[in-house]
């Protein structure tokens, strides 16, 4: 399903120039649970970001379901994005003047979803993460865990079959991180893909199989 | 793009609303600024342009004097005065004349329904109406070439002499005296702007057909003779034949400054039209000093507006927001905002405007209030206005998320 080959990933500044990834060969099959641990720098985000084509590598091929994501336009990565990938960020990432419904709706509004199947869906979305009563409150109005769990709704909102989610639980206290790992484990077995990025041992112990990077690289 | 994103983007330009509404308040502001500025600038040279052709326009008109030069063996010193006559002489001689009336006026006691007054009573002819704009107010008329042929006692009245003999009744059909005789009032003088003039505003001055004029006021000399030019490129030229011809008649030297003298408004003109042209070249430089402060002002909100909502178009990036929903939300955006603003400037300037105009002006004393009361709203100024200032907020609304929607999504995503 995901399959990288020699990704780098080079960034400049000025003259000085930084390898953020170097050589990285992986694949992660359907229905599996990765996550991916590294220290501060090794460059765990900044695969993330190529896998979930929010970022592109300086030279490597990915390959996604088979096809290379190199040779997408940026219309076609947009589609992407939308409906093959569901992305959760550490800072939850919410639009601050949208409310928790109108956030969730978002992505199924990109994709052209009429507004019945948009109400179902996003009810559906509510009722999951139990926060369907918070449905008129701005991110302002949630706690840190309501937000990453609205995050997490809308990454799921045009039910895509790979979730990346960037240190999820980072900015959680245990309870709400300890929820947030609960709803990913039910999302796995119900047969999502899904790579997450996390410092915690604790956490990578939910996975399948641990990736671990250091200095750009992965670790064997 | 569906039609449920735009109202999605309208929502979320709702709650943001109070930020946009001060960009709007500066385009409401730098619309409104410029358009009173341009429109009392535009008013007051119009009634600069008004006031000076409310003597007449290509105008010249012609005095006798006293011999400065010797002249054929005569004395300098000698009286050239201007006769009836020297109408149908001129005239005959200098095929470049459209019009020409004679002018002679006298001081006297005039009355009407137990008031007495004492104005200028003026004898000419109905070419004089023609050119020194006697334009009658309605239902009256001025003098015409049957009331001098026939020497009818008629008059043509200034509407402040109508004011003054008869309150605010309409004084057309009705008789005044002058020196004893009566005359039919056939018209009354509409208001109008006037700084140039002789013997006062023509608002109290009152004609009567120049045989008529005769008969009240027996001097046969005229005060003065009015030319009317067919071009008035020929002004010059007229000049100099009038000098050449009334020189050999009345035996002058042609080149004798003080044997006659002339008015000539159409190069008083030539001096009254720099004036404007340079008024107006003044309030262009302003009016375009006030667009570029504007202009920079609100671009630089704008700029500001759409640069602090990078993250917003990473995250709609990172969910599947295509490049042209982005944009497209930002084009509406400012367009809407733009029309808003520039929507309730105009409005605001063009009542404005109006309202002003209905304040009275003082014909009386023709002040400072004349120039500015009559401002003037220039449709061309508002649609170049508009074309300037849209065109800078649009590059400038639409720029950072152009910018954005073309780079990697997390680059916008960084950006705090």
């Amino acid at each position: 399903m995901i399959e990288l080959e020699g990704i780098t990933k080079v960034y400049k500044t000025g003259s000085q120039s930084l390898e953020a990834l170097r050589g990285i060969s992986l694949k992660i099959g359907k229905g599996e649970f990765v996550s991916i641990m590294g220290p501060s720098g090794s460059g765990k985000s900044t695969l993330m970001n190529i896998v979930g084509c929010l970022d592109t590598p300086t030279a490597g091929e990915y390959l996604l379901d088979g096809g290379k994501v190199a040779g997408l336009t940026f219309d076609e990565l947009a589609a992407v994005r939308n409906r093959k990938i569901g992305f959760v960020f550490q800072n939850f990432n919410l639009l601050p003047y949208a409310t928790a419904w109108e956030n969730i709706e978002l992505p199924m509004l990109f994709d052209g979803k009429n507004g019945k199947k948009r109400r179902a869906r996003v009810t559906e979305l509510l009722n999951a993460v139990g926060l369907f009563e918070w449905r008129d409150h701005r991110p302002t109005e949630l706690s840190g865990g309501q937000q990453q769990r609205i995050a997490l709704a809308r990454a799921l909102a045009n039910d895509p079959p790979i979730l990346l989610a960037d240190e999820p639980t980072g900015n959680l206290d245990s309870k709400s991180g300890e929820e947030i790992m609960a709803i990913l484990s039910d999302l796995w077995r119900g047969g999502r893909t899904i790579v997450m990025v996390t410092h915690n041992d604790h956490i990578a112990a939910c996975s399948e199989r641990t990736i671990r990077l250091f200095d750009g690289q992965v670790l064997p | 793009m569906n039609a449920t994103l735009p109202r999605f983007f309208w929502s979320e330009y709702r709650k943001r609303r109070k930020k946009a509404a001060l960009i709007t308040f500066a385009l409401f502001w730098g619309t409104l600024s410029i358009l009173l500025l341009m429109a009392f600038g535009q008013g007051m040279s119009t009634q600069f342009h008004v006031a000076f052709s409310g003597l007449g326009e290509t105008l010249i008109m012609v005095y006798g004097g006293q011999t400065s030069l010797p002249f054929e063996g005569l004395p300098k010193g000698r009286q050239i005065s201007l006769y009836p006559e020297d109408i149908d002489y001129l005239k005959d001689r200098i095929p470049e004349i459209l019009r020409i009336a004679p002018e002679s006026y006298n001081y006297l006691p005039v009355s009407a329904g137990g008031k007495e007054i004492n104005r200028n009573i003026h004898g000419t002819t109905a070419d004089f109406g023609l050119m020194r704009t006697q334009v009658p107010q309605l239902g009256g008329r001025f003098l015409n070439a049957e009331d001098t042929a026939t020497g009818r006692k008629v008059a043509f009245i200034g509407w402040k002499v109508a004011v003054d003999l008869f309150g605010g009744a309409d004084a057309v059909g009705k008789t005044i005296v002058i020196d004893r005789v009566p005359f039919l009032v056939v018209g009354v003088l509409v208001k109008k702007v006037q700084d140039s003039m002789y013997n006062g505003p023509d608002a109290d001055q009152i004609y009567l057909p120049f045989h008529t004029y005769q008969q009240i006021d027996n001097r046969r000399r005229l005060n003065q003779i009015h030319i009317q030019p067919r071009e008035a490129s020929q002004s010059k030229l007229i000049e100099a034949r009038v000098k050449t011809l009334l020189g050999r008649k009345y035996r002058f030297d042609p080149d004798d400054r003080y044997a006659t003298s002339f008015w000539n408004t159409i190069e008083d003109a030539k001096e009254g039209m720099a004036i404007f042209k340079g008024i107006e070249i003044f309030l262009g430089i302003i009016g375009a000093l006030t667009l570029l402060i504007g202009a920079v002002g609100v671009t630089n909100l704008m700029y500001a507006m759409a640069k602090e909502r990078t993250k917003e178009i990473g995250i709609k990036l990172a969910i599947g927001a295509r490049r042209r929903t982005i944009v497209g939300q930002f084009f509406l955006e400012t367009v809407f905002v733009f029309a808003k603003g520039t929507f309730w400037g105009f409005i605001t300037a063009f009542n404005i405007v109006h309202l002003v105009r209905l304040a009275p002006i003082n014909y009386d004393s023709f002040g400072i209030e004349a120039y500015l009361l009559r401002p003037v709203f220039s449709l061309r100024i508002f649609v170049a206005y508009v074309i300037v200032l849209g065109t800078l907020c649009f590059l400038s609304g639409i720029f950072p998320a152009l910018r954005a929607s073309r780079a990697n999504p997390i680059e916008s995503l960084r950006y705090e």
